[in-house]
């Protein structure tokens, strides 16, 4: 039984080792099996992370629940601002969450790196919100020079280090690798990319308080964009995106448009080095390229969702369907709605 | 008898004018007298024909007054003592007429060391002044029906709740929203609150998603049930504070279009004005928040899928406070001090104090009141009402400066058109020689207008004078306090108090505001009209200045000059103001120099609470009533001497020298002798 687990371990660790997917901890969102992350033994149980990630996770373990639902919660957002395209974000129960199609250097994958970065950095920031760990804020460059801390000057705010967080354990896998090739490059300039959506849309919220609630004295202060505004962003970014290549500039290696005819990329564009393949057909060699087939396409929309283009020309194929519908609802802030069912017939476009 | 000049007819410089118009100034005003009286010269030299070394006159009216006979000197040289007396006729005689350019140069050099040092305090040794801290409401189930005690819901820590994470869950285990209770622990964990934070408000905030079939309705109100306990160590039960339903309207827009792919976006809703408390005595506090429904009653019913509930809380500083109350400590007894030897000197005078004096006086009093560092008893006591008290003391002392600005500008107003009918009706402007015990007819000429002057200066001697001008202020700031005792006055009572979250309690809070600002407006309007009026005293006086002889233009030219160069260091100093206001509200509170970070909104605070204490300071201390004025008669004989002859040559010689100019107490007293002849 033991060689049978070593055999294993070592078969994992090869696989881990030879995928150049660094999103391999996203697979925590898959972990519900081990319940809370409550203690270091389970850092070494977590499938999917690297040997620094667990040190990482060895030392803060209160944070790894908020990160395991930053991948959940970046799982979800792919999979709503993919939900129509031809690659819709699907996940496999397996090790690469999402397959093979991140291992190259496509938009998809710039995309999955970026949300993947920001949803931690969310995740850790609100969890810190919410009173679950006890390190934030004060223990990042608190701006008072008094010991005295909280009581003397007040904490940083939470974010900074949901940043920081997310710095050192997203991107700790590309780091660990050197900064040599290109595609750390890439993975590297898309988390920032990613985290940058965030900082970058705080809004300022700010309260007067002087005398009789006059604006002599007002306190302003950072919000989060709720997470929904935060995949537009980084979607409208995918849409946007730069394709790059490796260039030597000195002795630093650095990313450069590939077309020179474009401006370069900021901070906060996506890059990517590869161009995406169609997706349209199911590659068994290829887990995770599922093909289209099947998929409900738009007949009336031209965009990707359209039926043309979503069944990349092989047609689709259109029944009646009776849906059982809620309509005329009550609602409740939450955790209630009564409705009636109510019976219609839609056409369903599926494609070939 | 000598011949003496009429200080206090003579126009004022407006000092006091110009640096009120602005109430956004304040600040300035410090500033402005160092500038302005004191060490500011006006030279004019002047070459004429031939002679060119002509001996140097140098008038040095103290009291404010040179008649010029016609003859004038080549060569001129006003000194700032030559400015006109800033208060007519009461205040001839204060210390900044009397003091030397020198010492006065000391003196507003100390004070801006001073400021310059407030400024430092709060930008380099305090904190930011308040800090916000972000709280997300942790949900957790109430699964027990009915019970007798109040259970708390505590967010982590040991005895937490037990904790749901998105509603779905709890769709799933099928818990009603009623059996929902938000809790949120302040502070965050490991952390204590202090009395060092003086108060806390705290603001709320709802994530609603956008669903098609479940919108947001309009005017939606929202019914929270709250509960606030509190406890000073960890392990120990909590103590009830405040327990209250409260409403709040949900003004909240979709800012894309409503349809169904822009499902589960955000709201962008206003902040909600929660809770506030004027102490923070304890260490622990525990927010327990229930958004009950019942469709009856339509009570929550179509605000929406919340999400989450988010809490903001604002906080003074500890450092800040410590800074703070440091700076009122220390600035109680000065301002005491220098109030004190003001009214000593004020009652050591043979008249009784008039108007003006007595308004100095009562915005010293007000000073100190807000100066007295109560606060510290905060500390040690739970008063939460030192945030109520600490508006009306801001308030008392916003309004008395209002009406001193006011009473200041209109005695000087009075004595530039007094001064301007008289010169005018003279149509000659003589020369005062004092120093020769002779009398002439000007001296009884002077003398009429004198007692003219008196009786006029007896009547607008009086507050009452001046309620057209005091009512608004008085009236503007009793609507505040209302409105202050409405929102504030009630949080005593119940922290979730606000009078915004009911529709008469807007409409009453604005109508409140708005009469406020109606005062405001007249106000400003009344000061600006007093301004407008020196100014056109100015121009009319300068349509006659070709027509005048060459010293008295001079006088005249000098004296517009400086009255405009007093608006122009008014103006600076007003955008200034405005400026670093500006720079603190925009700016993200600090600046990094270097390797300091200096805290700009803190040095604002600090340092416009210091400039307010330094003018205070600096009014008590230059209008103080001179020693040299009251007591020894005799030795202040001498108003001019000089060598003025009785020729009316344009262009002749003219040595005046003033060595020494008494009060006006004297001329009254001329002038008594005079009537009594």
């Amino acid at each position: 039984m033991t060689e049978e687990y070593v055999v294993r371990c070592v078969l994992m660790l090869c696989c881990v080792l030879l995928s150049a997917n660094a999103s391999n901890w996203l697979y925590l969102a898959k972990l519900s099996s081990v319940g809370s992350i409550r203690d270091e033994e389970t850092c070494e149980r977590l499938r999917g992370l690297i040997q620094r990630q667990v040190q990482i996770c060895k030392r803060s373990v209160e944070v790894m629940d908020a990160v395991r639902r930053g991948a959940q919660l970046a799982i979800d957002e792919c999979q709503f601002q993919f939900r129509n395209r031809r690659w819709n974000c699907s996940t496999l129960e397996s090790m690469p969450v999402f397959g093979k199609v991140v291992t190259q250097g496509t938009r998809e994958a710039a995309f999955v790196y970026a949300i993947s970065a920001a949803s931690v950095a969310f995740a850790v920031t609100r969890a810190c919100s919410s009173g679950e760990l006890e390190k934030c804020g004060c223990d990042h460059n608190v701006h008072g020079t008094s010991p005295e801390g909280f009581q003397w000057s007040g904490c940083s705010d939470n974010i900074a280090y949901g940043v920081a967080f997310s710095q050192s354990f997203v991107d700790v896998r590309e780091r660990s690798k050197g900064q040599s090739s290109s595609r750390a490059l890439m993975n590297l300039h898309n988390n920032e990319a990613g985290r940058k959506a965030i900082l970058s849309h705080m809004h300022v919220e700010c309260k007067c308080h002087g005398v009789s609630g006059s604006c002599e004295v007002k306190t302003c202060w950072k919000a989060m964009p709720p997470f929904r505004k935060v995949g537009n962003i980084i979607k409208e970014k995918f849409d946007g995106a730069t394709e790059v290549e490796q260039r030597k500039i000195g002795t630093t290696k650095v990313l450069v448009p590939r077309n020179s005819q474009f401006k370069p990329h900021t901070d906060e564009d996506l890059v990517y080095l590869d161009p995406s393949p169609d997706f349209c057909d199911y590659d068994p060699r290829t887990p995770g390229m599922l093909g289209t087939v099947g998929r409900q396409c738009n007949r009336t929309s031209k965009a990707i969702d359209g039926c043309e283009l979503m069944c990349c020309g092989r047609g689709f194929q259109t029944q009646e369907v009776e849906v059982v519908d809620r309509c005329s609802c009550k609602f409740h802030w939450c955790c209630y709605v009564k409705c009636k069912q109510c019976h219609k017939t839609v056409e369903m476009h599926n494609c070939r | 008898m000598r011949r003496r000049c009429a200080p206090h007819v003579l126009p004022a410089p407006a000092s006091g004018c110009s640096g009120i118009k602005l109430s956004a100034t304040r600040s300035c005003d410090s500033w402005f007298f160092f500038f302005f009286p004191p060490p500011f010269e006006v030279e004019s030299q002047e070459q004429s024909g031939g002679g060119g070394g002509g001996p140097t006159a140098r008038v040095v009216s103290a009291g404010g007054c040179s008649l010029f006979s016609s003859t004038l000197s080549r060569s001129f040289v006003a000194r700032r003592d030559f400015s006109l007396q800033p208060f007519p006729f009461a205040m001839a005689g204060a210390i900044i007429e009397n003091m030397s350019t020198k010492k006065l140069v000391i003196v507003g050099v100390i004070l801006l060391l001073f400021q310059a040092f407030a400024f430092m305090v709060g930008g380099l040794i305090a904190p930011s002044p308040t800090t916000a801290v972000h709280y997300l409401a942790t949900k957790c189930v109430d699964t027990v029906k009915q019970r007798q005690e109040t259970k708390w819901f505590m967010p982590w820590g040991p005895n937490q709740c037990d904790k749901i994470r998105t509603f779905d869950e709890a769709m799933a285990k099928k818990i009603e929203a009623n059996n929902i209770v938000f809790a949120v622990h302040i502070p965050l964990p490991n952390k204590e609150m202090s009395s060092w934070f003086q108060f806390m408000l705290v603001i709320l905030q709802f994530d609603i998603a956008f669903r098609m079939h479940n919108q947001i309705k309009d005017g939606a109100l929202v019914t929270i049930d709250v509960s606030l306990a509190y406890r000073d160590d960890t392990i120990s039960k909590w103590t009830e504070m405040a327990h209250s339903f409260e409403q709040r309207k949900l003004s909240c827009n979709f800012t894309t279009t409503k349809t169904s792919e822009n499902e589960g976006r955000h709201y962008e809703c206003d902040l909600l004005p929660f809770m506030e408390v004027g102490s923070v005595a304890h260490k622990y506090y525990l927010l327990n928040i229930r958004l009950p429904i019942n469709e009856r009653k339509n009570i929550n019913v179509g605000i929406g899928e919340i999400k989450d509930i988010r809490l903001v809380s604002i906080h003074q500083n500890g450092g800040f406070t410590k800074v703070w109350f440091a700076m009122k400590t220390f600035l109680t007894p000065s301002i005491l001090i220098i109030m004190i030897w003001y009214w000593r000197r004020i009652t050591l005078m043979s008249r009784p104090p008039v108007l003006l004096e007595k308004v100095i006086l009562a915005l010293g009093i007000s000073m100190t009141f807000i100066n007295i560092p109560v606060e510290w008893f905060s500390i040690g006591f739970n008063w939460t009402w030192m945030l109520l008290f600490g508006d009306i003391r801001q308030g008392i002392f916003y309004s008395m400066l209002l009406s001193f600005w006011i009473i200041f500008c209109g005695e000087h107003l009075m004595g530039t058109r007094l001064f301007a009918a008289w010169s005018l009706e003279r149509g000659q402007v003589k020369m005062c020689e004092s120093g020769l015990p002779t009398i002439t007819e000007l001296v009884t000429e002077l003398g009429s207008h004198l007692t003219n002057n008196l009786q006029d200066q007896t009547e607008r001697n009086r507050l009452s004078v001046y309620w057209k001008q005091v009512g608004p202020i008085v009236f503007g700031s009793f609507c505040l306090f209302i409105f202050d005792m409405c929102e504030r006055g009630v949080q005593l009572k119940n922290p979730f108090y606000s009078i915004w979250a009911s529709e008469v309690g807007t409409e009453l809070a604005m109508a409140f505001i708005i009469v406020a600002g109606i005062c405001a407006c007249l106000y400003f309007l009344f000061l600006c009209f007093m301004v407008f009026q020196v100014f056109r005293n100015i121009s009319g006086k300068r349509t006659s200045l070709p027509a005048m002889s060459k010293a008295r233009r001079l006088h005249y030219e000098g004296l517009i000059f400086r009255f405009k160069f007093l608006m122009l260091v008014t103006l600076t100093c007003a955008a200034m103001t405005v400026i670093f206001f500006i720079i603190s509200q925009v700016n993200g509170g600090h600046w990094h120099w270097g390797e300091h970070t200096v805290q700009v909104n803190s040095a604002f605070f600090t340092g416009i609470y210091g400039m307010w204490n330094l003018y205070v300071f600096a009014i008590m201390f230059l209008y103080a009533p001179s020693h040299k004025r009251y007591g020894d008669e005799q030795s202040s004989g001498q108003c001019i001497t000089g060598d003025a002859g009785a020729n009316s040559g344009e262009d002749n010689q003219l040595t005046t020298t003033i060595t020494h100019v008494d009060g006006p107490t004297e001329i009254y007293k001329m002038i008594g002798k005079e009537a009594q002849e």
